[in-house]
């Protein structure tokens, strides 16, 4: 349970505040509603690479990270395909150094050829250590644009390939920093043990000067199901053969979010869920396995994966894990079960809001989608699904028809 | 605008905990320090991977230990914990062998039933183990696909000895060796109560102490572990070539002494000044001004009887060479000249930043307290290293490198194409 109270600045700029009387430390959490979904297909990863240009100073702040160590505070970033969200927590007397700091880079960052040279080797290397150094490495970027024809999660969102980061100018880098990085396109959230009314006015000093800018429009994230099922096989020298199917779920939004959320636990949700203890453990089909939900705003997708012990093949792993499947929507889920998986969304939930970042992080992530009742609201929608809902939802969209299968083949 | 003024941290409160010694010598410390509805117990064994003489003994014992009780199935414990929401954490180094449980403060007493089966009681299936070791042969094979665990192991060989017991590592194929028998004769002669304490912090009751207590003192007495880890045998070069790999992982460093060497805390502070934070002169060079890298850092870390200094970056292979030299050469740099105000004063605030933040929450506080129990200090000792990173001088930091950091002693290791 987390409380807040919050306050929009005459520019558009949502702000949101949590008392924490026990922490000594405050987090402040800024989220742009900016994500590779808002990419154009020639210029994927540019969403991230943006993210790293945040930090490469200011006129008045050439450095961003020295006044944060100063203050003994720590900062970093993410992107997703949906938001890209930069925290900083220093202990709570210098909260406003982290106010001060963000305020600054949302509208005077500089941008020049040279900076964009170095941040682009840099963002090129990650690309290399994460997708392309590493065995499995690729398999987003198929798997994703096997499920996704139109949506523009289609490409993950490091990108489509280093060219699209080695093209960027320096002028599509400042139009994309005008159009996305702007008070009505932000959400400053900050945790702490100060009072919601001192953040509000303490936002209003530091954002209440930046300009009034129409809030940023996001494009169509729609994505019409398969029409029959998908396959591709990738001879590698990998580890492990390994398969993952995936099917297209529904919207952040969407009760069927929920199910997908509480069917891949009753899966894969620790360790007496239902395909580590059947494939795992009793018939060894898998070395590893796992099955999960992507979790984007628009349709994501619910994964089935695992890596194949030596000695089975592909036809008996995947005709295992749509055993599981059936299962699940031909035999009745017991009341025990389904209570454990529910138990289980409420400890999370607990173990998640421990400390002042996790608070600040989860405040802008529900104000970004726009509801904020769900903050504290979500354990109540997964308490209602019914075993018969999740059936129905296995039986109707969980079907080799609507699959993307992706195999890994180890070369001999 | 105009910049907020810098309010200087007042040092960090260190929370101090109560110490309850059961009847037969187990200590257990206490925390009470959280009203969020939460507890987490650990239950800490002087039983790490360098006590094994049969290899993975030490990690199949804490690993298997919840796969089958006297009283409860492997699933049925798995089921018991899953219902209430509570998770278990086994975690091995190569000196300790750590049990933690977090619960939801109403359901404690659920998880402390389990947790008592699983330390007191174990039975160590044999189909169970014969299932685990299968598991983790496949994942070690997997694991030793990747470049970045290569080089940890290249590494732990090169600077101690393939055969020193904080840098052997094992085939994979001595997972078809490993017999329950071992695994039960590692647990009857490391988890006694000797070899034991435990933490026990959150929302806590005087019924969650007393039931840890009644766990603890169930523990059978042993022998007392002594030993004397040898001296390391280091090489000054070791490579191995990784086919089509696209980066090369880099190690540099030596083995060293641990925390409780007067010079440890000195090269922590060297260690975080030139790998230990974004700012750092690892990663302003090889990523800010060189774009070789997504990341470099620099640790020091501690071991029972010994420790190490590392560098460590994975950089495009065409740089290989260029980034080797640009790392020593940042090394060179630490002995040869002192450190400014400016940036020794941004590491100390690094520094007590890190131990603030891990403070924050409930549950970081119980593994400050793990790390200086397992060190034989308590939570006192936190204030005096805090102390130190205050006093330090550039001076001493320039001297305490030059004494350890020459080109010379250090070792390289490189893995990748």
């Amino acid at each position: 349970m987390i409380d807040f109270k919050q306050h929009t600045l005459a520019n558009g700029l949502r702000v949101l505040a949590n008392r924490d009387e026990c922490s000594g430390m405050a987090a402040v959490n800024i989220l742009y509603a900016v994500g590779s979904a808002d990419e154009s297909a020639e210029r994927t990863g540019f969403a991230h690479l943006f993210e790293h240009l945040m930090f490469r100073g200011t006129p008045a702040v050439p450095s961003y990270d020295t006044p944060v160590q100063e203050v003994c505070g720590e900062n970093n970033a993410f992107t997703s395909a949906d938001y890209t969200d930069f925290y900083v927590t220093m202990p709570k007397e210098n909260f406003e150094t982290g106010l001060w700091l963000e305020a600054d880079r949302m509208r005077g960052l500089n941008i020049d050829a040279e900076t964009l040279e170095v941040e682009k080797s840099v963002v090129i290397e990650e690309f290399r250590q994460r997708y392309l150094n590493r065995p499995y490495g690729e398999q987003w970027h198929t798997l994703r644009s096997m499920v996704y024809t139109t949506s523009p999660y289609r490409w993950p969102v490091i990108g489509l390939t280093p060219d699209h980061i080695r093209e960027a100018s320096v002028e599509e880098v400042r139009a994309f920093y005008d159009r996305f990085y702007i008070p009505s396109g932000a959400i400053l959230s900050v945790s702490a043990d100060i009072e919601p009314e001192r953040v509000f006015e303490a936002a209003e000093r530091y954002f209440g000067h930046l300009p009034t800018l129409p809030a940023p429009v996001r494009g169509d994230l729609h994505q019409e199901p398969l029409a029959g099922p998908v396959r591709k096989v990738i001879e590698a020298p990998v580890p492990a053969d390994q398969i993952t199917i995936a099917f297209l779920m529904d919207r952040r939004s969407e009760r069927g979010y929920y199910i997908c959320d509480l069917l891949t636990d009753l899966l894969a949700g620790g360790e007496s869920a239902r395909i580590f203890q059947h494939l795992v453990k009793q018939k060894q089909i898998f070395s590893a396995a796992n099955a999960y939900i992507t979790g984007e705003v628009g349709e994501g997708l619910l994964i089935l994966t695992g890596q194949l012990c030596s000695g089975v093949t592909i036809e008996q792993a995947e005709e295992a894990l749509y055993e599981e499947l059936r299962l699940l929507s031909e035999e009745p889920i017991g009341e025990y079960e389904l209570q454990k998986v529910k138990n289980k969304f409420e400890a999370n939930i607990t173990f998640g809001e421990l400390n002042v970042m996790n608070k600040a992080m989860n405040l802008g992530y529900y104000a970004m989608l726009g509801d904020m009742a769900l903050l504290n609201g979500e354990i109540d929608i997964y308490r209602s699904i019914t075993a018969e809902e999740i059936a129905t939802y296995v039986r109707t969209r969980l079907v080799p028809q609507r699959s993307a299968t992706l195999i890994y083949r180890k070369t001999k | 605008m105009q910049r907020p003024p810098i309010n200087l941290t007042p040092n960090p409160r260190v929370p101090h905990t109560t110490l309850h010694t059961c009847d037969n010598g187990t200590r257990l410390y206490t925390l009470h320090n959280s009203k969020q509805g939460v507890v987490r117990v650990s239950f800490i064994f002087r039983a790490g991977t360098s006590w094994q003489s049969v290899p993975f003994s030490a990690s199949a014992t804490i690993n298997t230990l919840s796969e089958g009780t006297e009283r409860f199935s492997s699933l049925e414990i798995a089921e018991r914990l899953d219902f209430v929401g509570s998770y278990f954490d086994a975690n091995i180094d190569r000196d300790w062998a750590v049990l933690t449980y977090c619960s939801l403060s109403k359901f404690a007493a659920e998880t402390f039933e389990i947790a008592e089966q699983v330390v007191l009681h174990p039975t160590f299936p044999e189909r169970e183990v014969g299932v685990y070791c299968a598991k983790r042969k496949e994942q070690l094979i997997v694991q030793r696909s990747k470049p970045d665990h290569l080089s940890r192991e290249l590494f732990g060989q090169s600077i101690f000895g393939a055969d020193h017991p904080y840098g052997i590592t094992s085939p994979a194929e001595a997972y078809d060796r490993l017999t329950r028998e071992d695994i039960a004769l590692f647990y009857s002669t490391h988890y006694t109560a000797e070899n034991c304490f435990a933490v026990l912090c959150g929302d806590i009751t005087e019924e969650h102490i007393a039931h840890t207590k009644a766990i603890l003192e169930q523990l059978p007495h042993g022998v007392i572990d002594k030993r004397t880890i040898p001296a390391p045998a280091s090489t000054p070069r070791a490579e191995l070539k990784v086919d089509g790999a696209v980066q090369s992982c880099l190690k540099i460093g030596r083995p060293l002494f641990p925390r409780t060497h007067p010079d440890f805390v000195p090269m922590q502070i060297i260690s975080t000044a030139l790998g230990g934070y974004f700012g750092s002169r690892l990663m302003q060079n090889l990523r800010e001004r060189h774009g070789y890298t997504y990341g470099a850092y620099a640790a020091m870390i501690n071991l029972d009887q010994s420790g190490y200094f590392v560098m460590s970056a994975d950089v495009a292979s065409e740089y290989t060479e260029a980034a080797i030299g640009e790392m020593l050469h940042e090394v060179e740099r630490f002995c040869s000249e002192p450190m400014g105000d400016n940036e020794l004063q941004m590491v100390r605030n690094i520094i007590f930043g890190d131990v603030m933040r891990i403070f924050d929450g409930p549950f970081g506080v119980a593994d400050v307290t793990i790390e200086n129990i397992q060190n034989s200090t308590d939570n006192s000792y936190t204030e005096r290293f805090l102390q130190q990173v205050a006093t330090c001088t550039a001076e001493q930091l320039q001297q305490v490198a030059a004494k350890y950091l020459q080109k010379d002693l250090l070792t390289i290791t490189t893995v990748g194409e």
